[in-house]
């Protein structure tokens, strides 16, 4: 009775119904659902450091944190574009397999010890991966300051730029053209007017959005390339491409009528009718011309190198490990390798140093290839970097006990001094005369995302190909029965990038390796990738449109360490 | 909700996709992830049980090397304006359709799981979470406050960037336009696309580029014979890729489709 | 009568239990950082809401005020209250932001638009915040223990409303405005 009693009185009271309530409320708070930063919503302006497009970035941010990422229409090189790694750029600090911490102090002291235990014939060489910034400048004078130092990078095509806007045909040997090559904006913007043909193994994404694709062994682009150049007769390269010889004559007759044409190949270029120029070099203090020369890593002779010094903090730059391992010298070289992550040089250096990644530093992007004139622009600092990473340029210049001061400042000054150039400010997409501008507003302007721009003094060159000979093809076919197609992806990691590689099948991750059906496998599996160089565990894709006989490879750096296009492999179960 | 509400307006928001421009780099699935907080994949998660609100799918006309030609189409919810198939089956009413702008709303706070909205949905546009949303450490500073999370056990697909559309009616609202206006805002997808390829606007004003993209011949609309009348509108000068739209699925292997 | 005692008894137990004990047990009182007294600076100060809890440029609203608010007019003490003092010295000096406890604070996926309230429907703030501006000491904070929220989402005695979703939709429903979910959702 009692209890009946207090039954109906507990009803009659907000006790159950506020608890009912509660309860709905407390299960909607479900623990680890993070909440989003609260504050004020600011536009601000950077440019994108992943690639050498640098592209020009609205960042909208809560408080300073960059949230979301978008283009700056109007803008006259990257014309409002982000391509799908600069939409999610603001997440590189949070990478898992982000380095957080090296022994620097131990790194700074084994550099001193090897410079100093340098012998005559021995070499202290700084590989810089991303060559033309101005932290390469500083590489290159540190270089000059210490007796037997070296400046090495990969061989590109440093001096030329493109012209697309001159182009009526566009013939690429495998350059992702539509895909990630120069500057996405600006090859959108002038692809109505050239007829793109894609000589390419495997139907890659330019491939297909290409006017004409043509389907070539791997490896064989160079006997095409020859064909056409008038060295060896159609009749070779149709065997060793595996096109027919109608079809080579009749390209070599439209490019003849089809002029000017561009030709684009992994590291060389040609043209006809200015479609390639030679571009003036961004200006630099008269000092700093006093600096090393660019050395290429091929003509140091083997076992020379004692000390090495990799800058591999800006994404995309790898070259694979046994070209430079040849190089060292063989009792204990001491290689000191500054990156953002755990997967590049860090596997076989002595040292490996944390570095500060875009978006958390200031740094200079070289000017893209397709950009007919210099261009200088600054990747502003949006966030702070984690305590612990170091600068390479710091490191280096100290290194050869060289005194620097803020480069990056005293670059903008040289290049307000020659009062050349136009200067784009993306807050209000207007474009003024530098020589409009005082120094001081010049530099605060490029720290808010602004882009100088150097007038056209462009001359045209006629660049032809050179060709070494033919490459022979490796011979134990049977024992690796595919051929390599490399993909390189820019940035990997970047974890919203799982939408277009594991939850789709739009693109290839990097570490994957992607076959046809009839090779066995699994789709979805591990398996073993072999070459003449070694092997590694690589995730296997399945893809029919893959013509059998051939792997298509999305390079990571311990991918590409054991292969390189053309080569031969094999994939087995794991 | 309620037939006593104030006179609207009403827009009807919808999208032209030039499938001829689209060339399958992924931004816009990339952009929307970013705008909506959609987690990175889970280890487990493939192309089946990821979230992917828009998805670009490569589709082919079947042909073998030198005939074969292909193509991308992104695929998002499509608004179904004509008996919403998820509408009809949501047990929780956790989806509904805004008479004001036609967008088909999702509400994972109600949904309880069921997922008989994915079993509905002819486009395999809705997505289920199979797992609490796991970010790398720190990453959760860089979300958007304009759209919550979700947990593990619901459903969500695209909203058209409810998120966005709420700032713009509030940038209306605080410049004191009235609110029978429909907004003009941007979805993360149109925003992102390098090519320019979609277009985001309300079909119902005759001046605005959708609706007259939308009128062209050559816009077709995907499995337009079941009659759900999407407010997505896609283009493409190439026939097969038209074909392929009434198909069942883009990207489905050879399956004819009768009648 | 008899047999109905423990009923009668059992219902007052009930009763008191549920009006009287169960608040007391559920919520939680949490100070706010700050004994701020708005009536001061109404009067004093001769502020209006909006001068502190202002709408920015682009329409949002910029809620509590963040430090730097404050600390324009109190980097030095300008009255002699020992609430003040302590401001000072352990907000403003050491520059940390006050953690002020929202009353109004609604769950992740509302979206709740001033502007359209303020300045479209030309509400009062004291329409749905309660008299606020006329209190000498913020109202005391009581965190309900289960769902984590303020006890002022349920309508108490000065409040013209809640603040809880049946709250919003009466009020939008006599209106006329009730259109879709994500008209409020986000």
């Amino acid at each position: 009775m009692f209890a009946g009693g207090s039954a109906v009185g507990v009803l009659f009271t907000p006790a159950p119904w506020r608890l009912i309530t509660d309860t709905a409320l407390w299960s909607e708070n479900w623990p680890g659902i993070p909440a989003p930063p609260r504050g004020e919503i600011r536009a601000r302006f950077t440019n994108c450091s992943l690639c050498t497009a640098g592209c020009a970035v609205r960042a909208r941010c809560v408080g300073d944190q960059p949230v979301e990422l978008a283009g700056v229409a109007g803008h006259p090189l990257s014309r409002g574009v982000l391509c799908p790694f600069g939409i999610v750029g603001h997440h590189l600090p949070f990478l898992p397999a982000r380095l957080q911490s090296g022994p620097v102090p131990q790194a700074a002291a084994a550099v001193a010890d090897g410079i100093a235990k340098c012998g005559p014939a021995e070499f202290v060489a700084t590989l810089d991966l991303r060559p033309g910034r101005t932290a390469s400048w500083t590489y290159r004078r540190a270089m000059k300051a210490i007796p037997n130092g070296r400046y090495l990078a990969p061989s590109a095509y440093t001096q030329a730029a493109v012209d697309l806007s001159k182009a009526r045909t566009v013939l690429s040997f495998g350059v992702p053209v539509l895909d990630g090559w120069g500057t996405p904006g600006n090859v959108i913007a002038a692809r109505a007017g050239f007829r793109l043909i894609q000589v390419e193994a495997v139907e890659s994404r330019t491939a297909s959005m290409a006017d004409r694709w043509l389907r070539v062994r791997p490896g064989s682009g160079d006997a095409l390339a020859q064909a056409l150049a008038g060295r060896i007769p159609h009749s070779a390269a149709a065997d060793a491409t595996g096109l027919t010889i109608p079809e080579i004559d009749a390209l070599a007759n439209e490019l003849e009528q089809s002029g000017p044409v561009l030709v684009l190949g992994s590291s060389q270029l040609a043209s006809t009718g200015g479609t390639v120029v030679a571009r003036r070099d961004t200006p630099v203090p008269d000092e700093w011309n006093q600096s090393a020369p660019v050395t290429e890593l091929a003509s140091l002779p083997d076992r020379s190198i004692r000390v090495l010094l990799i800058d591999e903090s800006m994404p995309g730059g790898y070259l694979s490990w046994n070209t430079i391992a040849h190089k060292l010298v063989a009792d204990n070289p001491v290689v000191v390798t500054f990156a953002s992550s755990r997967e590049g040089y860090a596997r076989h250096a002595n040292y490996a140093l944390p570095v500060a990644v875009y978006p958390e530093v200031a740094a200079d992007i070289p000017t893209a290839i397709d950009s007919v004139a210099a261009a200088f622009r600054i990747s502003a600092p949006l966030v702070a970097p984690p305590p612990g990473t170091v600068s390479p340029e710091a490191f280096v210049a100290a290194a050869a006990r060289l005194a620097i001061g803020d480069t990056l400042r005293e670059r903008a000054d040289a290049i307000h001094k020659s009062a050349r150039g136009t200067l784009f400010t993306p807050a209000d997409g207007k474009s003024q005369a530098v020589k409009n501008v005082t120094a001081d507003d010049f530099w605060k302007a490029l720290n808010a995302g602004g882009c100088w721009i150097d007038q056209p003094a462009a001359k045209a060159t006629a660049a032809r190909l050179t060709f070494a000979a033919l490459a022979q093809q490796p011979v134990e076919e049977a024992e690796l029965p595919l051929a390599i197609v490399l993909a390189r992806e820019l940035a990997p990691g970047l974890p919203l990038l799982s939408k277009v590689y594991q939850e789709s099948n739009l693109r290839l991750a990097p570490g994957r390796v992607a076959l046809h059906p009839a090779c066995g496998l699994e789709d979805g599996s591990r398996a073993v990738f072999e070459t003449l160089l070694g092997k590694c565990a690589a995730g296997v894709t399945l893809d029919p449109g893959i013509p059998p006989g051939i792997v298509l490879v999305s390079a990571s750096p311990a991918l590409l360490d054991l292969s390189g296009d053309g080569a031969r492999a094999k994939v087995v179960r794991a | 909700m309620t037939s006593a509400n104030k006179p609207v307006r009403a827009a009807r928001y919808g999208m032209t996709i030039d499938v001829d421009r689209c060339n399958g780099c992924g931004a816009c699935m990339v952009a929307c992830a970013v705008e909506n907080n959609v987690p990175p994949a889970h280890e487990g998660a493939t192309d089946r049980k990821g979230l992917t609100w828009i998805r670009v799918y490569k589709v082919d006309n079947g042909a073998e090397y030198p005939d074969r030609r292909t193509a991308f189409v992104p695929v998002m919810c499509q608004h179904c304006g004509n008996e919403t198939p998820c509408v009809h089956v949501c047990p929780q009413q956790a989806v509904d359709i805004d008479p004001a702008t036609g967008v088909v709303g999702e509400m994972p706070q109600r949904c309880l799981g069921c997922r008989y909205c994915m079993a509905a949905c002819p486009y395999h546009a809705r997505y289920f979470n199979w797992w609490d949303p796991a970010w790398p450490a720190g990453m959760e500073k860089s979300l958007n406050p304009g759209v919550s999370s979700r947990m593990r056990g619901v459903v969500e697909k695209c909203n058209f960037c409810h998120g966005r559309w709420h700032a713009a009616k509030e940038a209306a609202a605080a410049a004191g336009k009235p609110a029978t206006e429909p907004v003009d805002y941007t979805p993360a997808c149109v925003e992102a696309c390098p090519a320019g390829a979609i277009h985001f606007g309300d079909l119902n004003d005759p001046a605005s580029v959708v609706a007259k993209e939308a009128a062209e011949t050559a816009s077709f609309r995907l499995l337009e014979k079941l009659n759900t009348q999407p407010k997505i509108y896609y283009r493409s000068r190439k026939d097969w890729v038209r074909q392929i739209a009434a198909a069942p699925r883009p990207g489905a292997e050879k399956e004819k489709y009768r009648g | 009568m008899k047999r109905s005692i423990p009923f009668l008894a059992g219902l007052a137990v009930a009763l008191g239990a549920g009006w009287l004990a169960f608040p007391r047990v559920l919520y939680r009182s949490s100070p706010q950082p700050v004994n701020f007294s708005h009536k001061i600076h109404a009067d004093k100060a001769g502020a209006k809401c909006e001068d502190c809890h202002a709408f920015r440029d682009d329409g949002t609203f910029a809620g509590l005020p963040t430090l730097d608010k404050c600390a324009g007019c109190h980097a030095a003490p300008m009255g002699t209250t020992a609430a003040e003092k302590s401001f000072i010295d352990d907000f403003v000096t050491p520059n940390r932001e006050p953690r002020w406890a929202s009353y109004a604070r609604q769950p992740e996926n509302v979206s709740f638009s001033h502007a359209a309230h303020v300045k479209r429907a030309k509400l009062a703030c004291a329409a749905c915040h309660g008299n606020t501006g006329a209190g000498n000491a913020p109202r005391p904070y009581q965190i309900d223990r289960i769902s984590g929220y303020s006890r002022d989402i349920w309508k108490t005695p000065g409040m013209a409303h809640g603040m809880k979703m049946a709250d919003c939709v009466d009020c939008h429903r006599r209106q006329g405005l009730e259109h879709s979910c994500l008209d409020c959702h986000k």
